[in-house]
């Protein structure tokens, strides 16, 4: 695996994009930096959890992201080790999947999000984690998260149905809230913990 | 929502009192015959403009529009519209299932959901009484409740409408494009109904409404007005809006309509309603949008250098453009060797970035076109907010070049700290443009120094720049405003809106006056040194244009002509005096 496993294409440049940067980075078991990539459809909240996660904030006036938004935020696992993502939060507007791949190529990470309350999200969802394993890295690690928990009352799409269809595509299941912060924390822990580590020394 | 706003007089008011019913759009009787309709061979155009033209410039007391328009009457005269309203059932379907575009290589399913995009905005009457109109005004679509039934949504001075030429609905300033189905296939009857005929219409009079229509291969744009603005105006307007969509998607989107002529486009625009309403407001506040010139921050000549020094340090390594701005004025901007940038580019650009709240929370990575840079391709912009008004955009053809360009960031930002550009950007911002009554050279006004700009006199003043209590006299000779345009430069000046037009509505009332001169300056190449002066009940208006430069200018309405013609030529003279530190110079040497 080695270094190349959380930055697949540092030494090889074999897929180009939007990669992390050759010039900075110091990576080893304690100390990694990883890409990662947020997709799904527009309005699921993706720039919510990014804003909860980096900034603590949330602003309930919905902006709707344009291009991509870059953000990076470092955590401190158990084990000590640190994790600084490099968050590539996605627009989810039509308009823009055809560029999608300019930003999840050479991810280590994906975090597929869909709103709880639209059926229609899940679908988008589906339609994104066949994308990547198509063409995403393949060590990605995928997390398949079910936004806007709080509004449960106006669920539409059942728990059991997200946990299902992520089991099936070896994914890891979480169900958030922005608004209230709820496992936004324990989302990115988790994947902390699911990084494949460089051989240590 | 909206019975308030039916009373209170709408954004596009130009004037501050409530006009009767009946002088509003009550309905647009189009097939009744009742309105006058005028359709113009393109051929037409020359005498029309020179009937247009002859009429604006004798006149002294303005409002030549009356008998423009009887004129125009005896063109066409009640055109039966009886048969559009037949052809209109062919294609008045609702806005059917999202077909798959193939724009670009789309993949995947629509059913955007843009409901929580569209803000619930502004009562308009949140205007009065505010001061700066561009703080005042809230962004986001208004009054999506409304259709073409509805009794507000017909009242409204201003309507802008996209639609494809199958009639399909893809953005309307005011009311749900759903809705809207039928009216769009309406509008689409009328424009395919003249183009059966060999012909093309470009504007209805319907009494004091205006319908002006663009086609730009399969997307029509509509403007239906009642603000008196002249049709070049709106005309303008509307390939603005054309534009925006081009910035917004190139103009590739073309073939999804070759592919599927029924092509429903907007969950392709889906989101970027706040964008072209904040360009439609600008028509009423940016003087840049009439006269496809840009501004500039005003900046000691020391200062504008060292940022553009940095700037081209990182247009060498493959940046295509570096655009230092700050709000809607550049602070510094160098292209790469033979590119360069159009003014209205400028302006699509900055209105897309500064529409887009999003650019404010982090730095992206964002395509864009430029449409008359290339409106086939897309460019790639990086863009990061170094403080709360002030931008920096990079423009790349290079899809993989974000870090490149973090980096180059970066460094630009340190830099422009170190050298406290960005400081004086913001005292700048707050000292505002030139002030008519700091117009220099009249031996017996006050001894103010030729240049407030750049160089900062009177530092105990607070910021903001209160001046004595003249309030009512604007500068010397009654000048009230001006605007400067540099012709070689492409750039203008505007100078601090003075006392007597303090409110929005003023201003935007000088704005449509400039641009209906604007209009009639530029209507029927006339040689160079061409001057008019016009008085009203409001301002006179004196306009001088020369092969360098044109100049605007609005006096108190009492104004001396002798004294008006002097203050004009102190005016430029001014500006020449200072124009190191209002226009953007050095860029030629060094980048083209």
């Amino acid at each position: 695996m080695g270094c190349s496993s959380s930055l697949p294409d540092r030494s090889t440049g074999r897929l180009g994009g939007l990669n992390v940067s050759e010039s900075g980075g110091v990576v080893d078991a304690k100390n990694l930096r990883v890409k990662l990539v947020l997709l799904g459809d527009s309005g699921v909240g993706k720039s919510c959890i990014v804003l909860r996660f980096v900034r603590g904030q949330f602003d309930p006036t919905s902006k709707v992201t344009i291009g991509a938004s870059f953000l990076s935020q470092t955590i401190a696992l158990q084990d000590s080790t640190t994790v600084k993502f490099e968050i590539w939060d996605t627009a989810g507007q039509e308009r823009y999947a055809a560029l999608a791949p300019l930003y999840y190529r050479g991810a280590a990470v994906a975090v597929i999000v869909y709103d709880i309350t639209s059926p229609e999200t899940f679908t988008k969802a589906q339609y994104w984690v066949k994308e990547l394993q198509k063409h995403g890295s393949p060590d990605i690690v995928m997390a398949l998260v079910a936004n806007k928990a709080d509004l449960h009352e106006k669920r539409e799409v059942p728990t059991q149905d997200g946990i299902d269809y992520a089991e099936k595509n070896g994914m890891f299941f979480i169900e958030t809230s922005a608004k209230t912060a709820d496992n936004i924390n324990q989302l990115f822990e988790e994947i902390g913990k699911r990084l494949p580590r460089p051989s240590s020394t | 929502m909206s019975s308030s706003d039916s009373n209170s007089s709408s954004v596009d008011d130009p004037n501050p009192n409530p006009k009767p019913l009946d002088n509003q759009l009550e309905t647009l009787n189009l097939e009744q015959g009742s309105g006058s309709i005028i359709i113009q061979n393109e051929d037409d155009e020359e005498g029309r403009q020179q009937d247009q033209g002859s009429s604006l410039n004798g006149s002294l007391n303005v409002n030549s529009d009356n008998h423009e328009q009887d004129d125009r009457i005896g063109l066409v005269r009640n055109v039966v519209w009886r048969r559009t309203n037949s052809e209109m059932e062919v294609d008045v379907n609702g806005p059917s299932s999202p077909s798959s575009s193939g724009y670009a290589g789309e993949r995947g399913s629509s059913g955007v959901s843009e409901d929580d995009e569209i803000q619930e905005v502004a009562k308009d009457s949140a205007l009065h009484g505010v001061f700066d109109s561009q703080a005042a005004w809230l962004p986001g679509k208004r009054h999506v409740d409304e259709d073409d039934a509805s009794i507000s949504w017909r009242k409204r001075k201003k309507h802008f409408f996209i639609l494809s030429h199958s009639g399909k609905p893809i953005y309307s300033r005011y009311g749900d494009e759903h809705k809207l189905a039928g009216f769009s296939a309406t509008l689409q009857a009328i424009i395919s109904f003249v183009e059966n005929g060999g012909d093309r219409v470009k504007l209805v009079r319907a009494g004091k409404h205006q319908v002006v229509f663009l086609v730009k291969g399969p997307i029509y744009l509509v403007c239906i007005s009642c603000t008196e603005e002249p049709y070049e105006s709106l005309r303008g307007q509307l390939e603005l809006i054309y534009g925006q969509m081009i910035l917004i998607l190139t103009k590739s989107v073309n073939r999804c309509f070759e592919k599927n002529p029924k092509f429903d486009m907007t969950p392709l625009l889906g989101g970027t309603d706040v964008v072209f309403s904040s360009l439609i407001h600008s028509f009423s506040w940016n003087p840049a949008t009439f006269l496809h010139a840009y501004t500039c921050l005003p900046l000691a000549y020391g200062t504008r250098q060292a940022a553009g020094a940095i700037l081209h340090d990182v247009a060498d390594s493959g940046v295509l453009f570096a655009i230092l701005m700050c709000k809607h004025k550049v602070v510094s901007l160098v292209g790469a060797q033979k590119a360069s940038l159009h003014p209205d580019d400028m302006l699509l650009l900055s209105n897309f970035i500064m529409s887009s709240e999003s650019f404010r929370t982090s730095e992206s990575f964002s395509p864009i076109c430029l449409p008359r840079y290339n409106p086939m391709a897309f460019l790639y912009a990086y863009v990061h907010y170094l403080d709360v008004d002030t931008y920096l955009m990079l423009l790349t053809t290079s899809s993989d070049a974000f870090y490149h360009l973090k980096d180059c960031r970066i460094r630009i930002e340190m830099v422009l700290l170190k050298s406290n550009v960005l400081s004086e950007v913001q005292r700048s911002m707050l000292d505002g443009e030139m002030h008519v009554e700091d117009l220099p050279g009249d031996p017996l006004s006050r001894f103010g120094s030729a240049s407030h700009l750049g160089e900062h006199q009177e530092p105990t003043d607070s910021p903001g720049r209160f001046r004595e209590p003249f309030a009512g006299i604007g500068g010397p000779a009654g000048l009230w405003h001006f605007i400067y345009r540099s012709i070689y430069l492409e750039q203008y000046v505007s100078s601090e809106f003075s006392a007597p037009i303090n409110s929005p509505q003023q201003q935007k009332r000088l704005y449509r006056a400039y641009q209906k001169i604007y209009a009639s300056m530029h209507d029927n190449g006339n040689g160079p040194h061409k001057t008019q002066f016009r008085r009203d009940e409001n301002y006179v208006l004196l306009c001088w244009v020369t092969p360098d430069f044109e100049l605007y200018a609005a006096f108190d309405p009492l104004a001396d002509k002798g004294l008006a013609i002097k203050t004009c030529n102190r005016v430029c003279q001014w500006v020449k005096d200072v124009e190191n530190e209002i226009f953007l110079l050095g860029a030629s040497p060094f980048s083209w």
